[in-house]
């Protein structure tokens, strides 16, 4: 019923925001799915306890306006900001963070590129990218869900930004269609795709089955330190084959059906609020059915024209507006555009704790990331970056408060989320240990 | 003295309770002597520097144990203990101790490595896997590196087997990694056969004309390029009113025209010749037609913004850097050259992957960054301010060469090869009889990646990996490449087998060219391997100067600084954009002190000179960047070159090299607990303690209100720290001469209240820094000798030559062999630094005498 509805109305009202709310799953809400796989995924993953946990990193690269952001005290009396007004009811279930950022990651707009990589100076000559953090957990937790992780976009300059990157700092590109992500996520494939996925996996086992016999033909004949070093190759073998494994189960299992329909892509970049919505939608949709356990979504604000926003006249595109260069006009169209992605992400929450996993919120086994990689987008600086961290079970309601003047390390906050994903590491790029303050529930 | 008996007695039943089940209580006159001179300080209760010595297992067998131990023995050994207020044992007292635990921990020792050999079995690390699938398939151009996790390190190097761990992301991203290579080469051999020669004109490019209009996201000349005809700017064609280029109708006209900048390539104004892209990996020749120019002053006030159509004949040539670009932003620097006022043609050799496009970045000029105020050009003057031209660039290419017809070569034998896909991007290999030619190809390929004789009869291994994808449908070429990715991710490939004992001619011939070429033996080097002559010392000294003397030389000379002096690390930290503003941006700065211990040691390799060089030299190698940052009388040039330096320079020798310099330091401060400790592990070899681990870093104060040394004054008058402190600062302080950034200094810096000093950075931003207290250099060594400054150490330091080698030699020692100086190593490296005596120890003798010695030669 809210599809059709989605699709034709472009701007969003109070009233359809209400309606749009809950989408309900007709099949595997995750308590009638787990049990079949559990005993594969829970039980394989050394490390990683039972329980299901999930990262969604978003960056808005135009950032916010800093004044209207950052709390004025620190600790857990703070005051509320305006835009963290809009998010009064979810005080308890965030985390304001300023004097944040990450080390050396200068260079005005190409940061959001290193939003989740951290890489220094994006900037600068023989710049190359690292992997990020969504990659790194999908390299590590990835064969747990059908997807190890979903890339997505709001008006992205393709090719050119993403926050997704591999190892060898490739760029993933992002899915900027939510009917495209809605389809791989809900709709059966082509028999002939599937079967080309089958024999790809098929393939990797039979050559990791080969790397393995004559592993252990090797192990047999050398010294005790020598062959330690084999028996890790020989296990490292064999789980990257269990893992194919586990991967090529979900080509054979059928894909969870939810009653929403497909929905509608809005047509025009102007729709830039509905389009961010809608990767909303998808994220928890995948969360809730447990498709993927890491969502990374790029809001290019940068690359958008003048959008439609309900209930303010915008007479700029939301870059120029950015430089606003103390325009009160230009600062109430640029607070009214903060002020809605407030309610997206107040909304986003809402909905991520109606939905319940093992009789617990998602919200709680859910981390999310909202900042960006400008600190103040009139200024173009990379440090203070306004940072929003909701959920996961962590015990929030606070604003840490660090030197604004020698800002704190941000990639710690990674290192205290890949712990949460129960991944054994204690660095990311250029951390220094785990998020000072924060502390789990 | 009832203390004592008591302990005695303790540490008797507790000897003879474990003699039994653990063996793990020392021999009684070992225990003797301990009791006597060590348990004070070194017992459960005391446990002075953390060691125990009463409840210290005494078991040499267990590698770490012996570690320990052997730790205890050098100490004694040495003198340093027992500490100088105690007790001197007497001397056969201690002559007895030495000998019965030397002795035991040796002859522990010696069984281990008859048993297992001094170095582990290790796999290939990320910098050899690349040179080997670089050599193996005939693709110099593949780019692998990066795919792979980075590697574990022990005794500061990526080449020891217990740290090079396989873990399966690790095995995912080899399987990953070895298809991506595999289909690169294909693509190397797939497409266009034949060579073109194409100009690619900058007034064709958008990304050059583009920013010659300016709009609401720009309108600083600055950013901007601008339309150049000869020397003369082109008001009309800047503003529109005339066409972007005369055309091939006046094609002598059009050959005069160009696209200038008057900054460097950096966000948002990058231009690139995106025209062009690599159709093909492969090797090609790039041609830009380019020359220096001087742009005029903007009106009398603002005369620092360039006035774009007044233009003129440049004043200097101006350095160059080339970049491969991948979109969106992957950069790989290709090269480098000079414009000069003359327009010329500048021609590079490279090797590009496919799709990549060419940016050329004149990296003198400013990089204009947004801040406080705006951005104002450096080298602007009065009368205004240098700028590039470009032309054109010129590509040919795709080379072909030997090298691609052996890649595929290698990957399909003389089966035939059908072109298919648009412009022949695809292939297709025909095979009549599908399983007798997988099985002869992957024979032979297992031939050329095994390192070892009778590597075809692996094939049966993985024959059924190409059958199994026949049969489920692949196409030849495809179920083949899944044979040889298995090959390439099996471990008689990633892994550098040895048996302990002697090493055979294939084996010897593995480490050797891993030592020097970081790769896996070529074709010469494995046949003289074959015919035993590798095992004699004669044939072994010729390929190890074939070696040295080959350009693939350069691989060890960067591996092994990367680790050795860490310049892996040079990026991790950048000058501060505040306090160092006039580095921040300064990426020519950057790569050419990167550059410099390059050229400096590969000169003491090439040219055999005493390792002595390595504290101080009356040379150094520098382009005009590095030649302005040392106050070196100035230059013009990119490339770096041997300059001697003037008598009572500080610069010579590695410790006052940028480089070195700046990874011993952060963006911000200088430290000398870090840089002397570094110092004296890196290139004095006598590696400091580790810190205790409750004693917190001092937090540098950038105020500028006390110094670094102030801080660790209070430090250093506990009489607890200081004892470590005298072995670890005084390198440091003789440093504390020189920034973040290896810039000489006689006042630090700081930032806040203050008259800033003038100028203006890279960025176009003011300074705002100023002058602080001044720097004391002075120190003294733990010996108590004492130095005024850098130069003054650097000549305390060569009075002790052969413990520079020495050093030198144990960090080649890792390098090669996998495994620290041991024990029982020591009398070898001693024999080796007598030979090497004659050329006061010179580099070359000194890798000739290790590769000649036992521990290269055994496992």
């Amino acid at each position: 019923m809210n599809a059709p509805f989605l699709a034709q109305r472009r701007s969003l009202s109070r009233r359809q925001f209400l309606r749009g709310t809950g989408i309900a799953l007709s099949l595997p809400l995750l308590d009638s799915m787990t049990p079949a796989f559990a005993s594969v995924s829970r039980a394989s993953t050394a490390g990683n306890p039972g329980v299901p946990r999930r990262f969604f990193g978003i960056c808005n690269n135009l950032g916010l306006l800093p004044e209207s952001f950052f709390p004025k005290q620190a600790g857990r009396d703070y005051a509320l900001s305006p835009y963290l007004e809009v998010l009064k009811e979810h005080r308890e279930d965030f985390t304001v963070f300023s004097g944040v950022s990450h080390p050396d990651v200068d260079g005005g707009h190409p940061a959001d590129n290193c939003f989740l990589t951290a890489a220094p100076h994006p900037g600068s000559g023989g710049f190359r990218n690292t992997i990020s953090l969504d990659q790194y957990i999908a390299e590590r937790l990835g064969p747990l869900t059908r997807f190890p992780s979903l890339n997505l976009g709001v008006n992205v300059q393709q090719g050119l930004r993403s926050l997704s990157w591999t190892g060898s700092g490739v760029l993933i590109p992002c899915e900027e269609k939510a009917s495209d992500v809605f389809r791989r996520l809900f709709l059966q494939g082509t028999p002939e795709e599937t079967e080309r996925q089958i024999r790809r996996l098929e393939l990797g086992r039979s050559i990791l089955d080969s790397v393995a016999g004559q592993t252990r033909q090797l192990q047999r004949r050398v010294g005790s330190q020598d062959r330690e070093r084999l028996d890790q190759y020989f296990t490292s073998v064999r789980e990257l084959e269990k893992r194919m494994q586990m991967s090529r189960e979900w080509e054979n299992r059928p894909k969870p059906t939810v009653s929403a329909p497909v929905p509608l892509d809005p047509a025009s970049p102007k729709e830039y609020m509905e389009k961010v919505r809608l990767m909303y939608d998808m994220a928890r949709m995948a969360f809730e059915t447990d498709s993927t356990r890491s969502v990374a979504l790029l809001l290019d604000s940068v690359n958008s024209p003048v959008i439609d926003l309900e209930g303010t006249q915008l007479d700029d595109a939301y870059h120029n507006l950015s430089h606003h260069g103390r325009s009160e006009k230009k600062l109430a169209q640029l607070q009214a555009i903060d002020e809605w992605h407030m309610k997206l992400l107040a909304h986003l929450f809402t909905e991520l704790k109606a939905v319940r996993e093992d009789g617990v919120p998602l919200l709680d086994r859910t981390m999310i990331l909202y900042g960006s990689n400008l600190g103040n987008a009139n200024t173009h600086v990379t440090t203070n970056l306004p940072t929003l961290f909701a959920g996961g079970g962590f015990r929030h309601g606070q604003h840490l408060a660090f030197d604004t003047e020698r800002n704190y390390p941000l990639p710690n906050l990674f290192v205290s989320m890949l712990q949460r994903l129960g991944i054994e590491s204690d660095r990311f790029a250029s951390s220094t240990g785990s998020m000072r303050g924060l502390e789990l529930a | 003295m009832i203390r004592n008996t008591r302990r005695l007695l303790l540490v008797l039943t507790a000897g003879i309770a474990l003699a039994g089940s653990r063996a793990a209580a020392a021999p009684k006159a070992i225990q003797a002597f301990l009791e006597r001179h060590c348990l004070e300080c070194h017992d459960a209760d005391t446990h002075k520097g953390g060691l125990d010595l009463a409840t210290l297992d005494f078991r040499p067998a267990v590698s770490t144990n012996r570690a320990r131990w052997t730790a205890v023995y050098d100490r004694v050994e040495q003198g340093e203990m027992p500490p100088k207020k105690k007790a001197r044992p007497a001397g056969p007292e201690l002559s007895t101790f030495t000998n019965l635990l030397g002795g035991a921990l040796l002859s522990a020792e010696r069984s281990e490595i008859a048993r297992e050999g001094r170095s582990v079995q290790r796999r290939m690390n990320r910098y050899e896997y690349e040179q080997a699938l670089r050599d193996l398939l005939h693709a110099p151009w593949l780019q692998l590196r990066d795919h792979l996790p980075e590697d574990g390190v022990a005794h500061r190097f990526n080449k020891v087997g217990q740290a090079l761990d396989v873990s399966h992301v690790q095995m995912a991203r080899y399987l990953s990694a070895a298809e991506e290579a595999l289909r690169q080469v294909i693509a190397g051999a797939a497409g266009e056969p034949e060579t073109r020669v194409v100009r690619y004109r900058t007034r064709d490019e958008g990304s050059y004309t583009g920013p010659m209009k300016f709009s609401v996201f720009n309108t600083a000349p600055e950013r901007a390029t601008f339309p150049v005809l000869g020397f003369e700017g082109q008001p009309a064609v800047r503003a529109g009113t005339a066409p972007i280029t005369v055309g091939e109708a006046q094609a002598e006209l059009r050959d005069l025209e160009g696209v200038g900048v008057a900054a460097g390539s950096y966000e948002p104004l990058e231009p690139k010749f995106q025209g062009f892209q690599a159709p093909m990996p492969g090797r090609y020749k790039l041609r830009f037609h380019g020359y220096s120019i001087w742009v005029g002053p903007g009106p009398t006030n603002r005369w620092f913004i360039p006035d774009l159509d007044t233009l003129s004949r440049g004043r200097r040539s101006e350095p160059i850097t080339v970049y491969s670009e991948t979109p969106p932003h992957l950069l790989r620097r290709l090269g480098d050259f000079d414009v000069t006022p003359e327009p010329a043609v500048h021609e590079l050799d490279v090797w590009l992957l496919a799709g990549e496009t060419i940016r050329v970045d004149p990296s003198r000029l400013f990089r204009s960054r947004p801040g406080a105020g705006r951005w104002k050009n450096p080298l602007a003057e009065k009368d205004g301010q240098p700028g590039v031209v470009f032309r054109w660039l010129e590509v040919e290419g795709p080379i072909r060469g030997e090298d691609s017809a052996a890649g595929i070569r290698l990957l399909f034998g003389d089966l035939p090869i059908q072109r298919g896909g648009p412009q022949g991007s695809s292939i297709e290999v025909v095979s009549r009889q599908p399983r007798e030619d997988a099985n002869r190809l992957l024979r032979a390929f297992l031939k050329a990646t095994y390192r070892r004789p009778d590597a075809e009869r692996e094939a049966r291994r993985f024959l059924p990996v190409v059958e199994s994808a026949l049969k489920s449908g692949s196409p030849f070429a495809e179920a083949l490449l899944a044979g040889y990715t298995a090959i390439l991710c099996s471990p008689e490939f990633l892994c550098i087998r040895e048996r302990p004992g002697r090493l055979d001619g294939p084996a010897l011939a593995t480490r050797l060219s891993f030592f020097l070429w970081n790769s896996v033996p070529d074709a010469e080097l494995r046949e003289v391997a074959e015919k035993g002559r590798l095992l004699k010392p004669e044939g072994l000294r010729t390929q190890t100067d074939r070696l040295l003397d080959h350009p693939n030389s350069r691989r060890f000379v960067e591996a092994f600084l990367d680790y050795w002096l860490d310049l892996r690390r040079i990026q991790t930290t950048a000058p501060d954009a505040t306090l160092y503003s006039d580095y921040y941006l300064d990426d020519l700065l950057a790569d050419s002190a990167l550059e410099e211990p390059r050229a400096f040691f590969a000169e003491l390799v090439r040219e055999n000179l005493p390792a002595s060089n390595l504290v101080d030299s009356d040379f150094v190698w520098i382009n005009e960047r590095l030649a302005r940052h040392y106050n070196l009388p100035a230059f013009e040039g990119i490339d770096l070159r041997h300059v001697p330096l003037p008598p009572g320079s500080v610069r010579g020798g590695l410790m006052t090299q940028a480089a070195i310099l700046k990874v011993t330091a952060n963006g911000t401060t200088t430290s000398p607990v870090l840089r002397g400790s570094w110092i004296m592990d890196r290139i004095v070899g006598r590696p400091p303690p580790p810190p205790p681990p409750s004693i917190p870093a001092v937090e540098p104060d950038i105020r500028g209100a006390a110094t670094i040394r102030q801080q660790l004054d209070k430090h250093r008058s506990q009489e607890s720290c200081a004892a470590c402190h005298r072995k670890i600062d005084p390198a440091g302080f003789a440093l504390e001469s020189f920034d973040v950034m290896g810039g000489f200094r006689e006042r630090y810096r700081a930032l806040g209240p203050g008259t800033p000093e003038p100028g203006v950075g890279m960025g176009g931003q003011r300074f705002e820094f100023h002058p602080a207290l001044p720097v004391d250099c002075t120190g003294e060594l733990p010996d108590g000798r004492p130095f005024r400054d850098i130069r003054e150490l650097k000549a305390l330091l060569l009075e002790d030559e052969p413990q520079i080698a020495r050093n030198l030699v144990r960090q080649l020692a890792v390098y090669a062999t996998g495994s620290p100086i041991r024990l029982g190593d020591r009398a070898e490296v001693e024999r080796l630094l007598v030979r090497t005596q004659a050329d006061r120890h010179g580099v070359r003798s000194l890798i000739h005498g290790l590769v000649q010695s036992r521990l290269f030669q055994n496992k």
